[in-house]
């Protein structure tokens, strides 16, 4: 049986045992098998000693056997990990940061407490996936639309908390952004409520988040200061209609242009998540063209090589699929006056109109539909860059490691982004996915992500070399002042020692707040960088 | 097609090895478990296209390239699958379809979605 580090193995038997009087024992799993469910699927440090291992999970039904649990906790010092799906896959999956951690799984608390459709939000308990809250409103037919990750199986808790994105307006695709109060156990067993719900016979709990004084709702995020057991969500009022429209544009250089007016637009809320494409690049190292081999095949281009190489494509250089959300009058009057504004500033812009969609989809519609998260369905599909695909037909991926570049939205950046990847991957001979025409995403309205994806493996040598090239994109990245927004337990103390202005200010301040507010250290020990005093000595 | 006939084959089986108070796997219920958990992966009904070079789900995608038709990309029309291969892979997980936990899918929904799944099995 695995152990807590520093809790022997009578005070572990005994935690458990009392972990099975809160919950009951069948909710208490501490066999191998059994703790080998909550295991990472996707660990870069598979089957070695360095992958965060579980020692026990208990799963509890109600805040109040939370409660018990945390307290059980400080009594034996028993470091907990909550998870809410433990579908975060990518970003540690259910498994812990510190190795020995009994992991709380929430997956029982399935409740979906409200949706309001006049108001526009719901109130969820952490084991609600999208798929449940999706069919909650489906079947009652409530005109509210989610914004889903993508894949959708995990939880709005539990995605929102790790600050995952969605893909329709810039209100709602921000999961955190959109949440509007709190419950939350704390590291000593209280139940606290955030904003108007700490106001006894309030009635706007979901309305208002601010409440009075410090909003801090935010110490839950990506962080390890309770166990959040309630989250507020404001929705989406279902649109009448969807429509898409594209934008092309001529030269390299207009992708400045495309980038300055698609930002205008966003930050207007006249539209929704934008998708930027090359036409002259289609495929890349993927399948481009002949040509596109031959003007890589020397290395980074100039942006004379670059204007050629697209005047010999007979395609345009750059395009962006723009996504309208709202009643048939407006969206097609927006889409109208995107055009005027492109035409007026970018010589040579092209437009293409795409369709018109009235929503909700039909139940037929939405199982053919390749729009799924635009428009708030739930979906795996996204598991095609995973599992088997034309790609990968004789050596399939078991899961892969992301890092997120966060640019301002400005075409050099988008550009030299590329550029460190497309040099760190060749320095390491490793094939590269980025080239000049590169294009980023923004999940996040005022932000650019250019992303890279890297393979994990069942295979310690080959994760050696994932983490290697992980790493390196990292450091190259923050050495550009490029962080990104979300890591797994295996890079998390790497990403958060850049954020280092002033000797470390900030982490200083979140580990003064750690010992605070969870004096015995029991709360996911080593979350995003933040660990108990005691074990401290080896952070940056 | 679904056969029919051979539904109480797995299903007599299986009871045989049933502890007092537990109740015999259902294919029916089965099914239900399978539509809820496996089907957005493992589905028949599919966008025409994904974005990684399938043109299906991405569990039914990657066993057509695996098979190459040598086997069914669907897992409902199978006939070689068997409890312990189906346990193996949803416990243990299988090139990117990750780990399913007991708070999931507990172990007698796993065998209710054994005892749809070798319907078929000869």
């Amino acid at each position: 049986m695995a152990l807590p580090p520093n809790v022997t193995e009578a005070e572990f038997s005994a935690a458990l045992s009392e972990f099975a009087s809160a919950v009951g024992a069948e909710w208490v799993f501490s066999s191998d098998e059994d703790v080998a469910l909550y295991r990472d699927s996707y660990s870069i440090y598979w089957d070695e000693p360095e992958e965060r291992v579980a020692s026990a999970a208990v799963a509890p039904a109600d805040v109040e056997q939370v409660q018990q649990i945390v307290r059980v906790a400080n009594k034996y010092r028993i470091p907990l990990y909550p998870i809410s799906t433990g579908r975060n896959l990518t970003y540690g999956g259910s498994a812990p940061n510190l190795s020995g951690s009994v992991v709380v799984d929430l997956k029982r608390m399935n409740r979906v407490l409200e949706v309001d459709e006049d108001r526009h939000f719901a109130l969820v308990e952490p084991g609600v996936s999208y798929y449940d809250l999706y069919q909650h409103i489906q079947e009652r037919g409530l005109k509210v639309m989610l914004d889903v990750p993508d894949p959708g199986w995990g939880s709005p808790v539990g995605n929102s908390l790790d600050r995952g994105v969605g893909f329709t307006m810039a209100p709602f695709r921000d999961h955190f952004g959109a949440h509007c109060g709190m419950e939350v156990v704390t590291p000593e067993g209280e139940v606290l409520r955030t904003g108007n719900g700490a106001l006894p016979g309030s009635e706007s709990w979901q309305d208002y988040r601010y409440g009075v004084g410090p909003m801090v709702d935010g110490l839950f995020a990506q962080s390890n200061f309770g166990i959040v057991t309630k989250m507020g969500f404001w929705l989406m009022p279902m649109p009448e209609t969807y429509l898409t429209g594209t934008v092309t544009v001529p030269r390299y250089r207009d992708f400045d242009s495309l980038v300055k007016e698609v930002s205008y637009l966003e930050d207007s809320f006249l539209i929704g998540m934008p998708a930027f494409g090359s036409p002259a690049a289609a495929g890349g190292f993927g399948g481009g063209s002949p040509a596109f081999a031959s003007l890589m095949q020397n290395g980074w281009p100039s942006v004379e090589q670059l204007e050629q190489f697209v005047s010999t494509q007979g395609r345009p250089a750059w395009s962006v699929d723009l996504r309208f959300y709202g009643p048939e009058e407006v969206v097609r009057a927006s889409w109208e006056s995107a055009k005027r504004r492109f035409r007026d500033r970018v010589p040579g812009a092209a437009f293409q109109d795409g369709d018109l969609w009235r929503l909700p989809l039909s139940p037929e519609a939405q199982a053919t539909s390749v729009l799924k998260p635009q428009l708030g369905i739930p979906a795996l599909e996204i598991f095609d860059m995973v599992a088997r695909n034309a790609n990968t037909i004789d050596d399939p991926w078991e899961g892969h490691a992301d890092f997120f570049a966060f640019l301002p939205r400005k075409a050099d950046a988008v550009h030299n982004a590329a550029r460190v990847m497309f040099e760190t991957y060749t320095e390491m001979g490793v094939p590269p996915l980025h080239h000049p025409f590169s294009t980023p995403v923004n999940f996040y309205s005022r932000a650019f992500i250019v992303v890279t994806f890297i393979p994990t493996w069942r295979d310690p040598a080959r994760n050696a070399q994932s983490r290697e090239l992980f790493s390196k994109i990292l450091d190259r990245c923050a050495e550009n002042g490029w962080g990104s927004y979300r890591t797994s337990p295996a890079f998390q103390d790497q990403l958060v020692s850049k954020y280092s202005y002033n000797d470390n200010a900030l982490l200083r301040f979140q580990e003064k707040l750690k010992d605070g507010i969870d004096p015995n250290g029991i709360i996911s020990p080593g979350r995003y960088g933040i660990w108990p005093a005691g074990m401290r000595s080896g952070r940056a | 097609m679904r056969k029919t006939t051979s539904i109480l084959v797995p299903m007599l089986t299986a009871a045989c090895s049933l502890a007092v108070g537990q109740t015999a796997p259902s294919a029916d219920k089965g099914k239900v478990i399978y539509d809820r958990w496996c089907t957005p992966c493992h589905g028949a009904v599919a966008p025409p296209e994904n974005r990684f070079g399938g043109d299906g789900l991405p569990g039914t995608s990657a066993l057509r390239f695996k098979y190459q038709g040598r086997l069914p990309e669907l897992l409902e029309e199978r006939t070689d699958l068997v409890p312990e291969f189906i346990r193996a892979v949803v416990r243990g997980g299988f090139f990117g379809m990750p780990i399913t936990r007991k708070t999931e899918i507990s172990d007698a929904e796993l065998e209710d979605i054994i005892a749809y799944l070798t319907t078929n099995s000869d």
